[in-house]
């Protein structure tokens, strides 16, 4: 009796929840894993960060629903005459959050905090020479060279108002203290932050004078930050929380198997991959080779390309949901290669010959590094491509470890091949190949993540060619053919494209973006 | 009594150095802060500048004595990961942290006591027989696990109770409290349940083990032999008697308690010092990670001085001695 007393307590408690969530509809929670450590939209580039902060904050142009370029505080750009570089023609009419108007000034003062020694971001204005008022809504990028790129690579440059950051000490990102901005916004972007509690809670509500048409119907969006993945699905199905991002491959089947919830599944812009150690001489990790380093052979590179099974890889691990890669980004991505879409097939025959031809018919023993906490299931794909490629010979050593302590390793040399994951930042084919393709060179500021420095005088002659190529058609000639190159000589190993999966209640309507952006502007809670 | 205080005090500063150079001389294995603090894009030459800007290239020994000497003059720094500055971070998620450990000792103590008591005084009763299983398997149990069975029954299934966070909080002078509404409680309950689990069987056991000592002792013959009420004898010199040893496990375990709810408060998202401490080893956060475990080591050293004091409290035989 007592029992059935609770139970009807429970029911109508639960009851009340309905109702009260009923009053409140256009509540938006989500959570996430990471929670953006600032609010400064210029001193982290971190996904996290950028990402909550495209809802309060606006660049000059932003990226649409399927990531193409579209105006949004700049109305039009052109190419600058006589010389290098791109005229901004700015919108008119646009207010800070605080009222203050927008005006070419506040481009000019973002692009001198954004590009400044503290900022974290300065790195995308490296070919930007000058920038120069022409007018009230007209600004000028000045460039080293032609860039025809370089609207896409600022789409998510952040303005901010001067007067606001100046006027409260925040002229520069924080550099060791934290100052006025890193809690505290002014954007002119569709919502404003009504509350924060660093690593607990983010309240976004509209902004009122918002000078886009609204889209959404949210009047308040609530982040929590959800670390563990048990709990973030449980936050879920309780319905505490109305969309996640992201769920782990394992629980998909658990959100899809109950009423009033889906999952949303995308391809990520992110190709994982194995990379080689193209400079060392000798392997580090080898007991029985240990005078030379055979991946210096492209043979022995192409043995281990068909030596891994990615049908397997897809089915056991990753239920069906990833895509082959032939290249470096994958195929949708400005710049992919069409016609070198083709990826060495599964093939340990051939694998087995190919070692036997250059000179290892027994094969050879030697390290693979990979992460266990940076990519989808990254340790279960390493113990599975460390069978494969053991079945033709290579017999892996495999170590595992967090990513925090990883990137170290693999700039101190420490690997004979490694694991990475590679988005390109611009969404062009071009960024893979400045930051893995180019040989290493720290002045140029090229080929910073090429660990195995994989160097080829002809991709460096390109690569300033394709930066600079406003052509289209011969600007893909010259891409295809540094993958043509880099397929040839298996600069890398490309495996797949990495699947997005978020997860969220029937009502709730939204836009899963590539780059794994979530853009409150698109929701509508019906 | 004062200088007895005053010696563990004292003492308390040199176990707090001593754990924040074995805290230090770790940091270098947890990964490199840098890489964790900029973009991909960032370039070698900025990381390079960053890290000198940050003094990690200087010497171990330098490193840790620019800590040290900055705590001691109150400055605890700046985290790497927020730039907020770290005393603050801190402060601000204690209360979360005591809140739960405090409402998870006193529920392991209430159930705790009395199961222990009723257990000893009947050691063949079904009931008793029950309940010493059930709390086995409670103990045999890892946290988490225990944490995501109570959040799938109660917080999914049910639907009774929040899954996660802390909700329903009240600003009492600088002190965030969840115990002065409904919804805090709400909150409260499932972790501080997960959190005591291991505590409540602990001290049921020792109390047990204790009262049935204590049972088969002279003075207990004695009075039943003189006809001492039996509720007198058990509950009044019995019990007291049990409690001794009790007390001093219990306090040690509490410092335990408060330094490993990190686990409780990441299935739960509980905002404490333990899930700051948790995101804080992710992002290689160094300053937070070094004054955490400093905090946490006071928080042993004053558990364990209090521990002592109950102890003299409790046992008239010590006050005449110590003083």
């Amino acid at each position: 009796m007592a029992l059935r007393n609770l139970g009807t307590t429970a029911l109508m408690g639960a009851a009340f929840a309905v109702c009260a969530m009923g009053a409140s509809a256009e509540t938006l929670r989500w959570a996430s894993t990471t929670d953006p450590q600032t609010m400064d939209p210029h001193a982290v580039n971190s996904a996290p960060v950028l990402s909550f902060l495209n809802n309060i904050y606006e660049g000059l142009v932003r990226r649409g629903k399927d990531m193409s370029i579209e105006p949004s505080l700049a109305t039009s750009w052109e190419p600058l005459e006589g010389e290098n570089g791109w005229r901004f023609t700015l919108r008119e009419g646009v207010t800070f959050q605080d009222g203050s108007a927008f005006t070419a000034e506040d481009v000019l003062f973002s692009y001198q905090r954004a590009s400044d020694e503290a900022a974290d971001v300065r790195s995308w204005f490296a070919p930007v020479t000058d920038v120069r008022v022409v007018d009230e809504f007209t600004i000028d990028f000045v460039t080293n060279a032609p860039n025809p790129l370089f609207p896409d690579s600022i789409a998510n440059f952040m303005i901010l108002d001067k007067d606001w950051a100046e006027g409260n000490d925040a002229a520069l990102p924080a550099r060791d203290a934290e100052n006025f901005a890193t809690m505290n916004v002014n954007g002119t972007g569709p919502f404003t932050l009504a509350g924060r509690d660093p690593g607990v809670r983010t309240v976004l509500v509209p902004h009122e004078g918002w000078w886009d048409e609204a889209e959404h119907n949210v009047t308040e969006g609530v982040f929590t930050p959800i670390g563990n993945a048990a709990t973030g699905l449980a936050a879920l199905l309780s319905g505490e929380i109305d969309f996640i991002q992201p769920i782990p491959l394992q629980d998909v089947a658990q959100v899809e198997g109950r009423e009033g919830f889906r999952v949303l599944e995308g391809e990520e812009t992110r190709v994982i991959m194995f990379g080689f150690g193209h400079e060392h001489d000798t392997l580090l990790y080898s007991t029985d080779v240990t005078d030379v380093n055979p991946f210096q052979d492209p043979r022995v590179r192409l043995a281990a390309a068909h030596a891994l099974d990615i049908d397997s890889i897809d089915r056991v691990l990753f239920r069906g949901k990833i895509e082959a890669a032939s290249q470096l980004v994958p195929a949708g991505i400005s710049g992919y290669s069409e016609a070198n879409s083709d990826r060495p097939a599964y093939d340990p025959d051939r694998a087995r010959a190919l070692l036997a031809e250059a000179g290892y018919p027994d094969g050879f023993s030697f390290g693979l590094k990979c992460t266990n906490d940076r990519y989808i299931n990254d340790e279960a794909l390493c113990r599975a491509a460390a069978s494969m490629f053991a079945a033709v010979g290579l017999n892996a050593e495999l170590s595992t470890g967090p990513v925090r302590d990883y990137w170290p390793q693999l700039r101190e040399d420490d690997f004979d091949m490694y694991l990475l994951g590679w988005s390109p930042g611009t969404f062009d084919m071009e960024h893979p190949i400045r930051f893995l393709m180019h040989s290493q060179d720290d002045e140029a500021r090229l080929g910073s993540w090429n660990f195995g420095n994989y160097s080829n005088a002809r991709v460096d002659e390109l690569l300033p060619m394709i930066q600079q190529e406003i052509d289209p058609a011969a600007r893909q000639a010259m891409i295809d053919e540094v993958v043509a190159i880099t397929q040839e000589e298996v600069a890398y190993i490309p495996l797949y494209t990495q699947p997005l999966i978020w997860a969220a209640k029937d009502n709730v309507d939204l836009t899963q973006r590539a780059d794994n952006f979530f853009m409150l502007r698109w929701v509508t809670v019906n | 009594m004062v200088y007895f205080i005053l010696k563990r005090l004292v003492q308390s500063v040199f176990v707090m150095l001593a754990v924040a150079f074995l805290a230090f001389s770790l940091f270098r294995f947890v990964g490199d802060p840098i890489s964790q603090m900029t973009g991909v894009e960032t370039t070698v030459a900025d990381q390079e500048r960053l890290r000198e800007d940050l003094g990690l290239n200087d010497p171990f020994v330098v490193q840790f004595y620019r800590f040290t000497t900055d705590m001691l003059q109150g400055d605890f720094g700046f985290s790497y990961r927020t730039r907020q500055p770290v005393a603050d971070m801190i402060a601000d998620r204690i209360p979360a942290t005591l809140e739960l450990g405090v409402v998870a000792l006193i529920i392991s103590l209430i159930v705790g006591i009395p199961a222990g008591v009723y257990t000893a005084l009947r050691p063949r009763g079904v009931l008793t027989q029950g309940i010493l299983l059930t709390t086995l398997v409670g103990v045999s149990i890892p946290t988490f696990v225990i944490g995501i069975m109570l959040i799938f029954i109660f917080g999914v299934q049910l639907g009774w109770l929040p899954t996660f966070g802390r909700n329903g909080t009240v600003q009492i002078g600088g002190w965030e409290s969840s115990l002065f509404t409904v919804q805090g409680w709400r909150s409260l309950i499932l972790p501080a349940v997960t959190l005591g689990v291991y505590q409540l069987t602990l001290t049921m056991r020792l109390v047990r083990a204790e009262m049935m000592e204590v049972m088969r002792s002279d003075y207990i013959r004695f009075g039943m032999a003189r006809g001492v009420p039996m509720g007198r004898l058990h509950y009044r010199h019995a019990l007291a008697n049990t409690m001794v040893p009790v007390i001093t496990i219990i306090g040690l375990q509490f410092g335990g308690v408060i330094a490993f709810s990190i686990v409780t408060e990441s299935v739960f998202q509980w905002p404490g010092m333990g899930l700051l401490f948790l995101e804080s080893i992710r992002f290689v956060d160094i300053p937070v990670m070094g004054v955490y475990l400093v905090v946490i080591a006071f928080f042993f050293v004053l558990v364990n001085l209090i521990v002592d004091l109950l102890y003299v409290a409790i046992d008239p035989r010590l006050r005449v001695k110590d003083l």
